[in-house]
């Protein structure tokens, strides 16, 4: 012991060799991790396509051949990681479409096939359960979706009951894009709100900001087996997910922006969804528009959501 | 000396006043109202380009009699999808010599349309001596395919929505041709209303 103290004595471990120590072990550790990152950059075909979707840009800075170049390595990196083929693309929105969506309330009765099929369509975690949609069981009377029961599990439709389905809104004046610290969520031309999951930070302003709840945070990268994934994915639609990321309704941009419908509309045995482009005054929604009483939820707080509720 | 200050201060005033009005301009350039901008903007459908649509339309789809806002519609095709079509293949001139036929061919049918009010039989649609034929109330054939009229004629409201769009849907394009589901593609026919079942999952309680 007293050999001990005295070394300690005339050594005394102060400031300055401290820093000194560290610099060493540093210089140290990060040479060996360095030429330890050499080998891999040499071998490893999936650390370099790792590598470079770290330091990529924001999908809005992107040229379109960047915008390509991320597509081609994600697809590469799911072959890969996971062993599953997926075609992904970047599309961009159509010009002279601003999709709009019509919920009709007498319709829907409750059988929650639109929900299971976006469960599907967007590659969704199956472990934890995560759905886009929920759909709310509805006293007569009620028309905000605080008032329903929302895990209903039982013979639908219950007679003096109506249903009612939430999802994203797509607000053309969104209040999450305006609380987003990093843009990593905005809207696009077409009316769509979508995220950029791999500049989100997971701070869930956003999630905050919603009036709607239209937003889910996860808690770690989907899982969903491969066999059941969707591999027609977009860029800012159903492509697998990073964990700790936002993600939300996308009105299935991989689907709507090829001109097809979003899985819930096809998916609906009543015909309760309606979808369609409101420039167009030919179209469905606008029919409904036109001819229907029709509101939306929260209208005083000026977010202006492109999702209309009707009754026939 | 206090005229032109006067004038200085008048400059000064139309200046701030100039910079308020910029900064108000400017406040949200891009910010727009849904409905300013349907009200602003009107592309046709036929103005989109169809090169930037996939075109994944049916093949059995039948031209509708009427027209909606947009022109010309089609819908799915029913013959191609009942059981026993073509009736000829039964009813033929040779005659019955089973006595319940009937109930031995037909006999799952349940017919439960327009229960308290007018309880609809066989005939009220079908004609006897040409099975593959639908008649209205007004003594007018109609093809299979065509099943819309003969419900539009009860429930009009109803069909008048399916064609603007507000009652059924499109089968899977939003874009391109437009191609709906038609009546007897949700409802069946001889009981049409939708039976109560269970959800197809459920939803995880909110954490909030």
């Amino acid at each position: 012991m007293d050999v001990f103290k005295n070394r300690l004595k005339e050594k005394p471990f102060g400031r300055r060799a401290f820093l000194k120590r560290f610099a060493m072990a540093a210089a140290l550790s990060s040479s060996a991790s360095a030429t330890g990152c050499i080998g891999l950059l040499q071998n490893d075909d999936r650390f370099q396509l790792k590598w470079k979707e770290y330091f990529k840009n924001n999908y809005r800075l992107m040229t379109p051949q960047e915008k390509e170049e991320t597509v081609e390595r994600l697809e590469r990196l799911a072959q890969i990681e996971k062993h599953v083929d997926i075609q992904m693309s970047s599309k961009s929105p159509v010009d002279g479409v601003l999709f709009g969506y019509a919920f009709n309330l007498t319709r829907c009765e409750g059988f929650m096939e639109c929900v299971t099929a976006c469960v599907k369509e967007n590659n969704l975690d199956r472990q934890t359960h995560t759905q886009y949609i929920r759909i709310f069981e509805m006293e007569p009377g009620g028309m905000s979706p605080e008032t329903g029961d929302g895990k209903y599990f039982h013979e639908v439709p219950v007679d003096h009951h109506f249903y009612m389905g939430v999802q994203c809104f797509h607000c053309e004046n969104a209040p999450c894009v305006r609380a987003c610290p990093t843009k990593a969520t905005w809207k696009e031309p077409d009316g769509i709100v979508v995220v950029d999951y791999d500049w989100c930070i997971g701070c869930r302003y956003c999630m905050a900001a919603c009036p709607y709840y239209g937003r889910r945070f996860n808690w770690g990268a989907p899982k969903v087996p491969n066999n059941e994934m969707t591999q027609k994915q977009h860029y800012l639609g159903n492509r697998i997910r990073p964990k700790g990321t936002m993600e939300k309704c996308t009105f299935c941009v991989q689907r709507t922006r090829a001109g097809r419908l979003p899985a819930c509309v096809e998916a609906c045995p009543t015909g309760a969804r309606v979808f369609g482009n409101l420039l167009d005054p030919d179209s469905e929604i606008r029919f409904v528009l036109k001819h229907k009483k029709v509101f939306r939820l929260k209208e005083d707080l000026a977010t202006d959501p492109k999702f209309w509720y009707f009754v026939d | 000396m206090i005229k032109k200050r006067n004038s200085y201060n008048r400059r000064l005033l139309i200046l701030l006043g100039f910079g308020i009005l910029w900064f108000a301009a400017d406040a949200h350039p891009e910010q727009r109202n849904v409905l300013d901008q349907i009200k602003q903007t009107t592309i046709h459908r036929k103005e989109l380009n169809p090169d930037e649509f996939d075109q994944n339309i049916p093949k059995q789809a039948v031209k509708v009699i009427m027209k909606y806002q947009g022109g010309v519609f089609w819908t799915e095709s029913r013959k191609d999808k009942m059981e026993r079509y073509p009736c000829f293949s039964c009813h033929s001139n040779t005659p019955e010599k089973i006595k319940s036929t009937k109930e031995i061919v037909h006999g799952d049918i349940l017919l439960e349309h327009g229960k308290a009010e007018k309880p609809l039989s066989c005939a009220t649609c079908h004609l006897k001596d040409n099975p593959h034929l639908l008649k209205t109330a007004e003594k007018i054939n109609i093809d299979m395919d065509h099943s819309y009229d003969l419900c539009g004629q009860c429930h009009f409201r109803q069909k008048q929505d399916w064609i603007g769009g507000a009652h059924g849907k499109r089968i899977s394009n939003w874009a391109g041709k437009r191609v709906v589901k038609n009546c007897t593609s949700c409802h069946n026919p001889h009981s049409p209303l939708f039976q109560k079942r269970w959800p197809k999952t459920y939803s995880p309680p909110i954490d909030k």
